[in-house]
């Protein structure tokens, strides 16, 4: 074991919770291209219907149920990680078009795309010749 | 986990425990490092490229009967894993692939990373490779292996006679 192992962070920000589970927030990859954005976010042990994207306003949240990971009436030899929720907040600054927003999950890894409203998209202005 | 084995096997049994105060302090400093670097924001290039690489975490297990190992491997396919079963030892490899669609990208966040890896997981007793049973869901790897009977009967008792 080394210090580049991918450690979970705890999100400790979050309001108190009900489920009694540690929540994490999960490393993401955002990038940007002409039409869209997009968020990808690894967040192992979720499956399609155990994953939450809300979107009000300009907020976007992203979470996770994990269930059934913890294994019971086993002793732990050694752990590098932690079984619990993910979740993460967002402040989009671009107006994205609601409508056509595409989530998918693979192999516990959630990838959205969040595409632009059509006038927020750049526009090329055709120039006529004099 | 290098320190751990060092220590004699009663010492080891007692740190066990989920929330031991030293596993949580070097989960904090694994993380404090992590983000650390991450901060800076870039693609990790060269020296630094060895921090940024994919390295799955792992959990051990385990009961009387077998082993449970379990890994995290958000976005890894599972052709691309290679689970190898020796007598004390479990190896995982493989490599997390990085999807290259889109040519024209604007990175925000770039917090996941990607990489081949290989992980040796050391195990304190005999198992019976050819029973290990892998599944992979959802991101996560579950190896579960029967522990070695046979090997756990070596010690026979003898019994002393008076005379």
């Amino acid at each position: 074991m080394s210090e580049k192992d991918l450690q979970k962070t705890e999100n400790t920000a979050v309001t108190e919770k009900i489920r009694n589970v540690k929540i994490f927030v999960p490393h993401v990859d955002i990038y940007e291209t002409r039409d869209a954005l997009f968020l990808i976010a690894d967040m192992p042990g979720v499956d399609d219907k155990s994953v939450d994207v809300e979107m009000e306003k300009n907020i976007l949240t992203i979470s996770g149920r994990v269930e059934n990971g913890r294994v019971k009436d086993y002793s732990l030899v050694f752990s590098e990680y932690e079984v619990g929720d993910y979740e993460r907040t967002f402040t989009l600054s671009n107006e994205i078009d609601r409508e056509k927003i595409r989530a998918t999950v693979k192999q516990g890894v959630l990838r959205l795309e969040l595409p632009k409203a059509e006038k927020e998209k750049p526009k090329k202005i055709a120039i006529n010749a004099a | 986990m290098k320190v751990r084995n060092l220590l004699p096997d009663t010492v080891r049994k007692q740190t066990t425990e989920i929330d031991h105060p030293f596993y949580s302090l070097q989960r904090e400093m694994n993380s404090l490092f992590d983000n650390f670097f991450r901060g800076f924001n870039v693609v990790p290039q060269g020296f630094a490229a060895g921090m940024g690489s994919f390295t799955p975490s792992v959990d051990v297990k385990e009961n009387e009967k077998e082993v449970i190992i379990k890994a995290e491997l958000p976005g890894v396919e599972e052709k691309d894993i290679d689970v190898t079963v020796t007598n004390d030892s479990v190896t995982i490899k493989g490599e997390k692939k990085e999807e290259k669609e889109d040519k024209e990208k604007n990175f925000y966040y770039m917090e996941r990373s990607y990489g081949s890896f290989c992980r040796v997981i050391p195990l304190e007793t005999e198992i019976e490779t050819d029973k290990a049973q892998a599944s992979f869901k959802n991101g996560i790897l579950d190896i579960k292996i029967p522990k070695n009977q046979k090997a756990k009967e070596k010690g026979t008792k003898v019994s002393i006679k008076t005379s």
